[in-house]
């Protein structure tokens, strides 16, 4: 009858009982009964697809039953009977239900939490990646900026300079110095405007080739005592033009020329290379 | 599991692959036992797709707990039939009216198909012992397997007397396991 779980209440708490203190015979003779009783109910089962009975355990493993839980008891006896045996202790009613529901509560809330979890770290794995990409696209952003900044400043400086320029060829005592192309630079121009009064010099060239990596071209006056003396490092745009602002030639000195050597990045004291342009006043 | 092994793994080795995560292995359990466990489920609680529902209960159970399996407290089959006994018994007693059938000791007719997990020769073994049982018993067995039946509550549905009942019971339980004896030499 244990086998069967058919025994009622006083017999099945005194059998249970029984085996519990660890009777090896009748825990045998119950093992034999099950297995027979096995036999049976296969047997009597016959044949027959289990496609249905797969289909739903494909949709629980993939809802998220990848791996088997870890060893636990096996719960492999019904849930107590229903308590409108008179033979049985009662249990309410109210509390089965309860106990159904927060049963399934808590395995919903399992299933639910364990796609929350693994949506929550999927979201925050994107997250990161999107992050990443943001952070790199700032940092781009932001060096792109730094360089249309270095732009609008020179645009500045030019601007400046030019008005310098535009200044001190309108001036009543501005000497204008055109410097004429040499050899390495056939096709360049340029222009030195000089205005004692308001104590600028400007220089503008047009058509130089752009300097070697590590030279940069350097203005220079030369006096008739001191002879050249350092004025203006400068470097051309991409299209060979420059606007600079120079010290004023020496006074007191005889000016017999100006001129643009390529030199050491930095500039000399003294020239050093090839000229480029060269004017006398 | 090796799929191109030709000695099928036992029931006990595809319970250890189950254990380890192997979702073939339970495909395998499934096709051998599935079928089975539903039949027994509809047997309980008349209703096929309940049934089934029940088999995918056990099947999900023993997939997650696969590595509590104790085979010397039976094989696996007893523990799989244990198991669907049980949660068709937990759906029965879940019901607000229960659904048990009008007579639920009518044997269904067997297919004459074997299963996969028993050879022609046992099937014939098992059914020859389901033979040597008298209808009395046999209907009483059934009676107590396929319900949520006390002895008590046997005895008031068939009108005999308790003490009949039960001694029927053991009846038909001893002659089906002395004649399935051979099945385990």
């Amino acid at each position: 009858m244990e086998a069967l779980g058919t025994l009622d209440g006083e017999d099945a708490r005194a059998m249970a009982a029984h085996l519990a203190e660890g009777c090896d015979e009748c825990q045998a003779e119950l093992r034999s009964f099950r297995e027979a009783l096995t036999a049976m109910a296969i047997s009597t089962a016959g044949d027959g697809p289990a496609d249905r009975i797969w289909q739903r355990l494909e949709n629980r493993l993939a809802v998220g039953g990848a791996a088997p839980a870890a060893s636990t008891l096996i719960n492999d006896r019904p849930s107590a009977r229903t308590p409108n045996r008179a033979e049985r202790p009662g249990v309410s009613r109210s509390w089965r239900i309860a106990t159904v529901a927060a049963a399934a509560a808590a395995i919903g809330f399992a299933v639910l939490s364990g796609n929350y979890v693994s949506q929550i770290a999927t979201m925050r794995q994107e997250d990161s990646v999107r992050i990443a990409a943001l952070s790199r696209q700032a940092r781009t952003l932001a060096s792109e900026l730094e360089d249309r900044d270095r732009e609008l400043a020179a645009l500045h400086d030019q601007i400046s300079v030019s008005g310098q320029l535009t200044q001190a060829m309108l001036a009543p005592d501005s000497r204008i110095i055109r410097l004429g192309p040499l050899p390495p630079a056939p096709d360049s121009t340029g222009v030195v405007a000089v205005t004692p009064s308001g104590n600028h010099a400007v220089l503008q060239v047009a058509g130089l080739p752009p300097p070697p990596p590590g030279k940069e071209y350097e203005l220079w006056w030369i006096g008739s005592k001191s002879g050249p003396l350092r004025a203006a490092v400068f470097a051309p745009t991409a299209h060979g033009d420059a606007t600079v602002a120079s010290t004023l030639p020496p006074t007191g000195e005889q000016l017999l020329a100006s001129a643009i050597t390529l030199e050491p990045a930095g500039g000399l004291d003294k020239p050093s290379g090839a000229m480029y342009l060269k004017g006398a006043p | 599991m090796q799929k191109t092994s030709a000695i099928p793994p036992t029931d006990e080795a595809v319970v250890r692959a189950i254990a380890g995560g192997d979702q073939e292995s339970l495909r395998v359990l499934n096709q051998r036992y599935g079928h089975a466990l539903a039949a027994v489920a509809e047997r309980m609680l008349g209703d096929r797709a309940d049934a089934e529902e029940v088999a995918a209960d056990v099947l999900w159970q023993a997939w997650r707990q696969a590595g509590a399996f104790d085979s010397s407290r039976g094989s696996v089959g007893a523990w799989l039939m244990m198991l669907v006994r049980s949660r068709s018994i937990d759906r029965l007693r879940a019901r607000a009216a229960r659904t048990l059938r009008d007579d639920p000791a009518e044997p269904v007719d067997s297919p004459d198909a074997s299963l996969e997990i028993h050879s022609n020769q046992q099937r014939r073994v098992v059914q020859a012992a389901i033979a040597t049982l008298e209808d009395n018993e046999r209907s009483v067995l059934e009676m107590a397997y396929y319900s949520d039946l006390t002895q008590s509550a046997i005895a008031e549905r068939t009108g005999l007397p308790l003490g009949t009942v039960k001694s029927r019971i053991r009846s038909a339980m001893i002659k089906l396991r002395e004649g399935l004896k051979s099945l385990g030499d």
